[in-house]
Order: structure tokens, then C-alpha cells, then sequence
């Protein structure tokens, strides 16, 4: 399977101290949440990141593939 | 350094040590802490579920789960049994090994038979599960079970257990259990019988008056109830949020001023409120909390070990008296944990600072728990480490310790993730995976997988491939693998060599009784019983329960093949007796000792048991490959069947039999004991209507087979079978080509014609 990029949205705007814990992501705060996107290899590594997000008492609101045509 | 001389003489003490040592902080009841907010309502709650098996308290990380769980049990005096559960508790056994340790403290032997079960390498934990339970409801006093971060267990196989034990618990034991996610077991079964008690975010979150509670009335900030309503909103009542908040605030020149900036901002809630609370902290201080946060448990020695410093105690005092978020595990001072939200935020500081490499800290770390013979938190640490050479050095250290506590699983599961370069340089290793994949019934390829690499270590290193090692591997060859009779007596014969130049013997009892039982098979009965007698009469044969067993088993299986009965009996009771002592009952060694006394039994005409214990033997032979053992044990039912007249049965198992013998490159007496088997079939007078012979279900197949007679559906089938459903349709397909049938009920029919149900273990 292809890597697909993925948008993981969170409550509440994070500050960079967070970079660490989603190693090569793209982290984008504004208006009150935050963007988390970037390639996920497979499903194992998708879980594996959720279960980062609430590690770090991070509130899940979405988790959207992107690029699924190409 | 003083004492340092007794402190290496205790160290390899421990390290000489054949049993595991357990980490003591693991089953330790956490301290309720004076900073923590007693929980009226939510104390309550616990107490209306007291008739619930199960009660789950069921929230993300920082609702306070862990203290109220601490908080209830410190106010009532029933006993409680702590465990907090880990990755490594993905190992069923290992879990069960703490649960039931943590029994046993409470009420001396209150675990010690289920213990012994746990410790016999793959063994089946739900029947060491039923042993412990049976042994609660004996003791009849009410008691507790606490599961703390239950969604680290993160195995179907442990999950399962924990299921299989919630639906069997006694009326006077409750299991309270702390989770971040719902578990993967049968919640609506257990809710619709008023079994299970849910305390989840909704009762969680603090209220108004539980933060004006913590903050006006315990921290004696000065806040209005509208800046404690704009806090709870902010924070949705998390209390993570509001503890970090307290702190905070309580050194605040203007806290309503910060109040309102805070609820004024988009931060994220913790990012916001962490990062004040770790600004205001004296450099020293967050540079301890940071370098100690990696460590998940740690005690002042272990901080002193790994930051290279003395005072790591009065730090730990000094922030337990000022920080609620420091978790004292013990009375003494002895061990802590951060919270875990707090850790988190501090590994995120330290990894953003760079102050400390967390590799180095996490090595340093494992050195220290290696050196404190805690083997598994050792490798932990290790492997966090990336330190892959320790992993496998400790792991050689403590083969023997890790086999003799039952821990396989995990054993294989380390192994499996170190390169294949390291497992030659430490030869032992694969020689015993070989060893952990047969007792645990793993697929031949993984077998012959670790065969080859313990084959490579054995070519490329042979000063250091010991006559032991050669023993472990070509018995669990003869036991698992070999399909060839007379390659087997080779084998047999190399590892009785090898296992004698051991000079510990570990293995002689083991490798005579593999020579034994070849020689059996091969036909020649005489020699096979005095090398079985040889072994069972070596002075250290009863400390080598898995080789004893299956010698005593095999002067059963001889003797009562012919004619001696009574002593059949006496050796085969003898097997039985001392595997139920030791936790061996359900392993593959018992096998003979269950067939010879079928075969005894038979002929003294107590045929309806004999037919039990033919059973109980072939059960314990089924492994994922052909062997000749499995045949022999399907021809001893089939025996001991014709004897009672089930023919039609006694044709099927002997039709398997037969169809396995065809397979097998050197059968030895197989067929010939099939003969007997078929002569006797002749004779009888009445053989009912010859079913045609079928192609062999797969052992997978069979399993579903046995739960398409009771009444779960296919989905069901899957979850007690740890299958997808998919796989459950595949194999039900499968079923009904071979048998022949188009329908479940159908099926279930023919399948007892065939004598294929009877054969199987009752799914209960």
C-alpha cells in the first residue's frame, strides 16, 4: 500500500513543544485547534499515532485521509 | 563505595536465582496522596456497583481514575489485590502471574496452586484462571482486584483471560479496573446481567463545587464562583486541568487576572497550563523532573544511578510535599511514579530542550534494574534504548529463570525483534526459542525458522555451542517436528549424549524420556522401558517435571500394552499425581501417562473412563504438524472405542490414524498397532453402516466445529477463537465441503457420526 497523507484535527491550539511527539508531521495551530498532517505508512502507524493523541490528553475531533485518488 | 562488595555478592545471588523476580512495584496499592480531593459522590458509586463482577472506571488520561480507585480502597477494609498492568502484560501469563501474586500476599496460599500452573511453560492460563478462582470462592471472605491502566494490556489473549475470569468470579470478589479505552470483551453481555458498574468522563469531571473545593477551600486561592465556572468551561471539568491549575494559581500574584488569560487564549488546555506550571519551577527542579521522566517507575536509587547524583530521596520528598503530581507507589519512600499526564508533558520538555539524551537515560536505567536482578523491566528499558545487545545479554542471563516462571511468550517475543546477527552470537538463544515455539504450539515454519538460525549459530560458533543447547534443540525436534521413527531414535539417541555432557544434567531426564519414547514407537519396548526407567530413577528426576512426567507416563503406556496393569496404573496415577502438584496437568509431557492408563483401563473393563483419559491424552497431542505421537494417541482411542462398542467412531479415529501413518516416512510399529485395531473392527459383531472416509478437517477447522454444536453465532465463534469472522465463514465452508453437508445442524450430525465431536475439548 501507498503511504497516504492523513489530517488529524485536534481540540485547542498546540505549542511547539508538541513537534517531538509527532515526529515528521506538519503541526498547524489556529482558531482554537490544531492540524496534524502528513504521510502514515499503514494502519499499524495511524493507531499508533491516536493513541499518542491521548496519551497526551489531546481531544480527537477528526481524522480525514487526503489524497486517496492519486 | 561501602558495601559495594555485598551489594555484588546479593546481585549475583539474584542473578543465580531460577524463578523470576517480580517487580514489587507493580502490585503496590499507590498512596492516597494528602493534595487529592476526596470524591464523595463518585466513592458512593463505587460502593452501589458493589454486586457488579466488573466496574469500570473509564475515562481519557487525567480524570482521576487511578486516585479514586486509591481513594476507595484506602476506606474500606476489604482486602484489595493492585496490579498495574503494562505492555508486557500482553504475556496472559505474566499478568495472571501478578494478579495472583497480589492474591496470594492478601491471604497466604490464597494463589500458590494456580501459581505452580502459571509457571509450567505453555501452559493454558485459563485453567490456572479457574484454579485461582476456585480457591477465592473456597475462601469465601470478600475481596478486591484492581486493574490499573487495563488498556496498556493491548493482547486479545490477555483480554480474554480477563473475560474468561469476570464471567466466572465469585460472588465475594469485585474486579475494579482503570481504562483509557473500553476493553475488548463482552461489556453488553456483562451489563444486561447487572454485572458491570461504568463510572465514565460524565461522573468523572469535576463540578463547580468540586474545583471551588480543590482551589478556594484546600489551595486557598482567591477566586469568584464566576472565574471557577470559567474554569470548569475551560477545562470541561477535566481534572488533570484543574490540578495543573491549582498549581499554578497558587503562586499567582492576581489568579483571577490569570483565570481570565487563560480562558481567553485557543492553547490547548494542558499545553497551556503545564507550560506555566513547568516555567515556575526552580531550573534544578524541572531538569530532575525531566532527565527522572523517562524512568515510568523510579525510586531514589535508580534517579541516583541514572543522573549520576546522591540526593535524589530528598528531591522525591521535597516534591511529593509540594506536588500532586508525584505518586507515591509505597509507604516508605521507596517508589514513585509521575502522573501520566505530567510525565508526558515533561518527556515532551526534555525531548524539546534537549538537556539529556533519552536513550542514554534509558540505558543507564536498564543497567540499574539489571544489576537489581528485575529482568523484565531491564529489557524494557533496554529495548527502549535501542540497545539491542543488552536486550540480548540479559536474555541469555535469564533463560532458565524466564522458562521456569512460565514467561515463553514474552521470551519469544523479545527474541523475535533482535537481529538475527545477535541471536548467533548468543547461541543459547535460539536453541531455546526452538524450545518456546514448540511448547507453545507454534506452525512448523516457525519452528524450522528458528531450527535454521539455531542450526547457523551451531555451524558458525561451535566453542560456544554447548552440549545443552544440542539437547533443547534435537529434543524439541523429536518432540515437535520429526514425522520419521527411526530419524527420531537418532536424535533422541544424539541428545541423550549431549544432555549427559551438560554437567548441570538439565536436560538428561528430558532427552532419556524423548530416547524412550522413540524407541516406543519404533517397536522396541524392551529398550524403551529401561531408558525410561533410567530416567525416572535419576536423583534430580523429580525437579525436571516435563521429562519425568513423560517417562512415568511412557512405564504406563509399556506396561499395560503388556498385561501389567496394575503397576500401568500405579506409574500412570504416579504422572497424574505429581503433574497436578507441579502445574503440569495440561501440558503435551502428560499425554502418555493419559494413554497408558486408557490402555490400562481398558483392559480391566472400566471402559466409559478409559475412553475419558484416551481423550484427555490425544487432546495433549494435537500440535500444527503430522507426528507420529498424535496417530498413536488417535489409535489408543480408537482401542479403547472398539472395546465399548462405538465402532462407527472407533472407524473414524482409526481411519485418521491411518490417514496420518500413509504420510509418515518411517512409521515404526504405528502400523501395526493400526492392524490390531482394524482386526478387532473385523471381529465385532455388529460395525453399523461404514461412513465414508473423509478428507482431514484442519485443526482449525476441528475448532470451529466444536462452538458450530452450541449456539453462538459465527461472529461469537470468532471472539472466543480470537478469528475474524471471515476466517470463522472459511473454515465453517471448509467443514461442510468435507463433511459433505450443506447446513450447521446438518453438519453437527455427521460430525458426530464420524466421532469427530467427541473427540474435541467441550467449548463450555
Amino acid at each position: 500500500m501507498d503511504r497516504v497523507s492523513y489530517r488529524i484535527v485536534v481540540e485547542g491550539e498546540m505549542g511547539p513543544r508538541y513537534a517531538s511527539a509527532f515526529d515528521g508531521m506538519d503541526i498547524r495551530a489556529a482558531d482554537g485547534e490544531t492540524e496534524i498532517t502528513g504521510p502514515i505508512a499503514d494502519q499499524s502507524q495511524l493507531h499508533g499515532l491516536i493513541g499518542r493523541i491521548a496519551d497526551l490528553g489531546l481531544t480527537l475531533r477528526s481524522v480525514t485521509p487526503l489524497n486517496t485518488d492519486t | 563505595m561501602a558495601g559495594d562488595g555485598s551489594a555484588s555478592r546479593a546481585r549475583s545471588e539474584r542473578s543465580r536465582r531460577s524463578v523470576l523476580q517480580l517487580s514489587e512495584a507493580k502490585m503496590m496499592l499507590p498512596r492516597p496522596s494528602p493534595g487529592t480531593l476526596r470524591r464523595q459522590r463518585l466513592l458512593e458509586a463505587l460502593d452501589r456497583d458493589h454486586a457488579a463482577a466488573l466496574t469500570l472506571v473509564d475515562a481519557p488520561v487525567g480524570y482521576g481514575k487511578t486516585m479514586l480507585l486509591r481513594s476507595w480502597c484506602a476506606e474500606h477494609s476489604r482486602p484489595v489485590a493492585w496490579v498495574t498492568l503494562d505492555g508486557s502484560d500482553a504475556d496472559p501469563v505474566r499478568l495472571w502471574t501478578y494478579v495472583t501474586s497480589a492474591v496470594d500476599r492478601l491471604a497466604d496460599g490464597l494463589g500458590r496452586s494456580a501459581l505452580k500452573r502459571l509457571a509450567a511453560p505453555g501452559a493454558p492460563v485459563e485453567r490456572a484462571v479457574d484454579e485461582l478462582l476456585n480457591r477465592l470462592h473456597q475462601h469465601g471472605q470478600p475481596l478486591v482486584i484492581v486493574l490499573d491502566d487495563l488498556h496498556l494490556v493491548g493482547s486479545r489473549a490477555s483480554f480474554g483471560s480477563i473475560e474468561h475470569a469476570v464471567e466466572r468470579l465469585p460472588d465475594n470478589v469485585r474486579v475494579l479496573a482503570a481504562t483509557r479505552s473500553d476493553p475488548p470483551i463482552r461489556l453488553a453481555r456483562l451489563r444486561a446481567r447487572g454485572a458491570l458498574g461504568e463510572i465514565r468522563v460524565r461522573e468523572l469531571a469535576f463540578t463547580v463545587d468540586e474545583a471551588r473545593e480543590l482551589l478556594v477551600h484546600r489551595e486557598g486561592i482567591e477566586l469568584g464562583d464566576e472565574d471557577l465556572e470559567l474554569l470548569v468551561e475551560r477545562t470541561e471539568g477535566w481534572p488533570a486541568g484543574l490540578y495543573l491549575a491549582a498549581l499554578w494559581l497558587r503562586d499567582h500574584g492576581d489568579p483571577r487576572e490569570g483565570v481570565r488569560a487563560f480562558a481567553g487564549s485557543h492553547r490547548q488546555v494542558a499545553d497551556y497550563l503545564a507550560g506555566e506550571v513547568l516555567e515556575s519551577l526552580a531550573p534544578a527542579t524541572k531538569d530532575f523532573l525531566m532527565r527522572t521522566s523517562v524512568l515510568g517507575r523510579l525510586t531514589p536509587e535508580l534517579c541516583d544511578a541514572v543522573l549520576d547524583r546522591q540526593d535524589s530521596a530528598a528531591v522525591l520528598a521535597e516534591l511529593k510535599r509540594s506536588n500532586v503530581f508525584i505518586v507515591a507507589l509505597d509507604g516508605r519512600g521507596e517508589w514513585y511514579r509521575y502522573h501520566h499526564l505530567f510525565g508526558e508533558m515533561l518527556r515532551l520538555e526534555l525531548a524539546e530542550t534537549r538537556v539529556a539524551d533519552a536513550a542514554e537515560l534509558h540505558r543507564r536505567a536498564a543497567v540499574w534494574y539489571r544489576g537489581q536482578g528485575l529482568v523484565e523491566d531491564a529489557i524494557e528499558h533496554a529495548a527502549t534504548a535501542g540497545d539491542d545487545a543488552m536486550v540480548a545479554d540479559v536474555l541469555a542471563e535469564h533463560t532458565v529463570a524466564l522458562f521456569q516462571s512460565g514467561r515463553v511468550q514474552l521470551f519469544l517475543t523479545w527474541l523475535k525483534r533482535l537481529p538475527q546477527e545477535l541471536l548467533i552470537e548468543h547461541p543459547s538463544l535460539p536453541a531455546f526459542a526452538v524450545l518456546a515455539a514448540g511448547q507453545l504450539g507454534r506452525p512448523a515454519v516457525e519452528l524450522q525458522q528458528l531450527l535454521s538460525v539455531a542450526e547457523r549459530a551451531r555451524r558458525e560458533r561451535p566453542a560456544s555451542w554447548a552440549p545443552l543447547f544440542e539437547a533443547v534443540v534435537l529434543v524439541t525436534r523429536v518432540a515437535f517436528l520429526e514425522s520419521d521413527v527411526g530419524a527420531a531414535v537418532e536424535y533422541a539417541r544424539r541428545a541423550v549424549s549431549a544432555a549427559q555432557a551438560d554437567p548441570a544434567q538439565t536436560f538428561t531426564v528430558a532427552a532419556l524420556a524423548s530416547l524412550a519414547n522413540a524407541l516406543f514407537f519404533a517397536g522396541d519396548l524392551v529398550q524403551a522401558r529401561s531408558v525410561a526407567l533410567e530416567a525416572v530413577e535419576r536423583p534430580e528426576a523429580a525437579a525436571r517435571p516435563g521429562g519425568y512426567v513423560a517417562a512415568l507416563g511412557l512405564l504406563a503406556a509399556i506396561d499395560a500394552e503388556e498385561g501389567r496393569t496394575a503397576t500401568a496404573m500405579t506409574w500412570a496415577r504416579q504422572a497424574i499425581g505429581y503433574a497436578q502438584e507441579t502445574g503440569q496437568a495440561d501440558l503435551w509431557p502428560m499425554a502418555m501417562a493419559h494413554l497408558g492408563l486408557a490402555a490400562a483401563m481398558a483392559r480391566t473393563g472400566d471402559l466409559a473412563e478409559a475412553e475419558r483419559e484416551a481423550e484427555r491424552g490425544e487432546r495433549l497431542r494435537r500440535t500444527p504438524q503430522l507426528t507420529a505421537a498424535h496417530a498413536h494417541a488417535l489409535l489408543v482411542r480408537a482401542e479403547v472405542r472398539a472395546a465399548r462398542s462405538l465402532l462407527t467412531r472407533a472407524a473414524s479415529d482409526l481411519d485418521r490414524a491411518t490417514a496420518m501413518i500413509s504420510e509418515l516416512p518411517d512409521p515404526g510399529r504405528l502400523p501395526t498397532l493400526a492392524a490390531r485395531v482394524q482386526s478387532m473392527l473385523v471381529l465385532a459383531p455388529d460395525r453399523g453402516p461404514q461412513p465414508a472416509p473423509i478428507e482431514e478437517p484442519s485443526p482449525g477447522e476441528l475448532a470451529v466445529l466444536a462452538y458450530l454444536a452450541t449456539d453462538l453465532s459465527q461472529r461469537e465463534i470468532g471472539a472466543r477463537l480470537y478469528l475474524s469472522v471471515n476466517t470463522v465463514k472459511s473454515h465453517t465452508r471448509e467443514l461442510y465441503r468435507k463433511l459433505g453437508v450443506h447446513s450447521r445442524s446438518e453438519a453437527i450430525k455427521r460430525a458426530e457420526t464420524l466421532g469427530l465431536l467427541g473427540s474435541l475439548e467441550s467449548p463450555g
